[in-house]
């Protein structure tokens, strides 16, 4: 592994968050669109889904969405100020700290439900 | 001190792919890591292949990826790495044998962006004059060597052989930003096409590696502002 720094791993979980996150909204689209096929099969699917492994899912995905959109907000600021660039590292550490703000009552509320034996619903 | 020296060799003839190969050589702590494959070679295997010129950070000739980073090995000091040092060809280009890989695309991508003067006004009686302030706009683009540590280093040119690379893209800047100059246009065809600079995804990777320190991706950023900016 090419030992890279900051700005490395920021691409790397920049790319993967957002592949995820494409992946999530093809399942998505296919759920909705499993009403064409009546209630039945859009109800068993839905079922489906509230299996427990997809909270965890859940949890992947609301990680992914939020590390994705304030890195995505990283990127606008190098892409165009002059100053961007210059403070992409302090500009990183500051996404993980919106990410631990925005992430944690998620956390606690999606994590306690799982622990707790809820299903989602 | 004693160095354990791991190479990443590879002989064309012989192997289907590369090999680790362990050495040990006896070094001061001061020593470079050239003087360390220098040793290898003169005194414990000859046919060990790598390149070096100057041996002193100008001609470029050296750049490997040393302890996972891309690195000159003139330039590169044993204690600052340990007494176990990992070396390796850069990466995305064709390995010929051991460290000695084909620069031919890396050059293929700097004449893409003619990096020479263009300019077909008729000349002045005398030089194109240039004030202190228009010379300091591309001065960080003129300490470039052309190494390849940056373009080596840079995750979207392993995999996409076809971008320009960060190299170029520092050459075409060092042209761009020149008062001088009036082929924006020109280069601009090859800057902002699909193997241009919108392949940069801005992982840092080069800026870390330039053994020159030049803000490489300072510098494509400048760039891709320009292209943008002027279509309005």
């Amino acid at each position: 592994m090419y030992r890279g720094r900051e700005g490395q791993w920021a691409f790397y979980l920049h790319r993967i968050s957002g592949l995820g996150i494409l992946v999530f909204l093809m399942l998505h689209v296919a759920n909705i669109a499993s009403a064409m096929w009546g209630p039945e099969v859009s109800n068993a699917l839905m079922k489906f889904y509230h299996q427990p492994v997809f909270q965890v899912g859940l949890l992947f995905l609301i990680a992914g969405v939020l590390y994705h959109g304030f890195n995505g907000l990283r990127i606008i600021l190098m892409d165009f100020t002059a100053w961007g660039v210059r403070y992409q590292r302090a500009l990183w550490y500051g996404v993980w700290v919106l990410f631990v703000v925005f992430y944690l009552p998620f956390l606690i509320k999606i994590g306690g439900g799982i622990l707790g034996g809820s299903h989602g619903d | 001190m004693q160095v354990t020296l791991k190479i990443l060799r590879f002989d064309p003839g012989k192997n289907a792919k590369p090999e680790w190969h362990t050495y040990q050589v006896e070094a001061e702590p001061t020593d470079r890591v050239l003087d360390l494959l220098h040793k290898v070679k003169w005194e414990q295997d000859g046919t060990l292949a790598f390149r070096r010129s100057c041996g002193h950070g100008i001609c470029g000739s050296d750049a490997m990826l040393i302890n996972g980073r891309n690195r000159l090995a003139c330039k590169t000091l044993v204690k600052d790495l340990g007494s176990v040092i990992t070396v390796e060809p850069i990466r995305g280009l064709p390995v010929e044998k051991d460290l000695v890989v084909d620069m031919e695309p890396f050059f293929a991508a700097y004449r893409a962006v003619k990096p020479y003067l263009i300019n077909e006004e008729p000349p002045p009686a005398r030089e194109r004059l240039q004030s202190p302030e228009e010379r300091e706009r591309y001065d960080q683009g003129t300490k470039c060597i052309l190494c390849a540590s940056c373009t080596t280093s840079c995750p979207v040119f392993w995999v996409n052989g076809t971008y320009l690379g960060p190299a170029a893209i520092v050459q075409a800047h060092r042209f761009l930003f020149d008062s001088r100059d009036r082929g924006k246009r020109e280069r601009f065809k090859a800057l902002g096409s699909a193997s241009g600079v919108w392949r940069c995804r801005t992982a840092y990777n080069c800026t870390e590696a330039c053994p020159r320190e030049i803000p490489v991706t300072q510098l494509i950023e400048e760039v891709k502002r320009a292209i943008l900016f002027d279509r309005f």
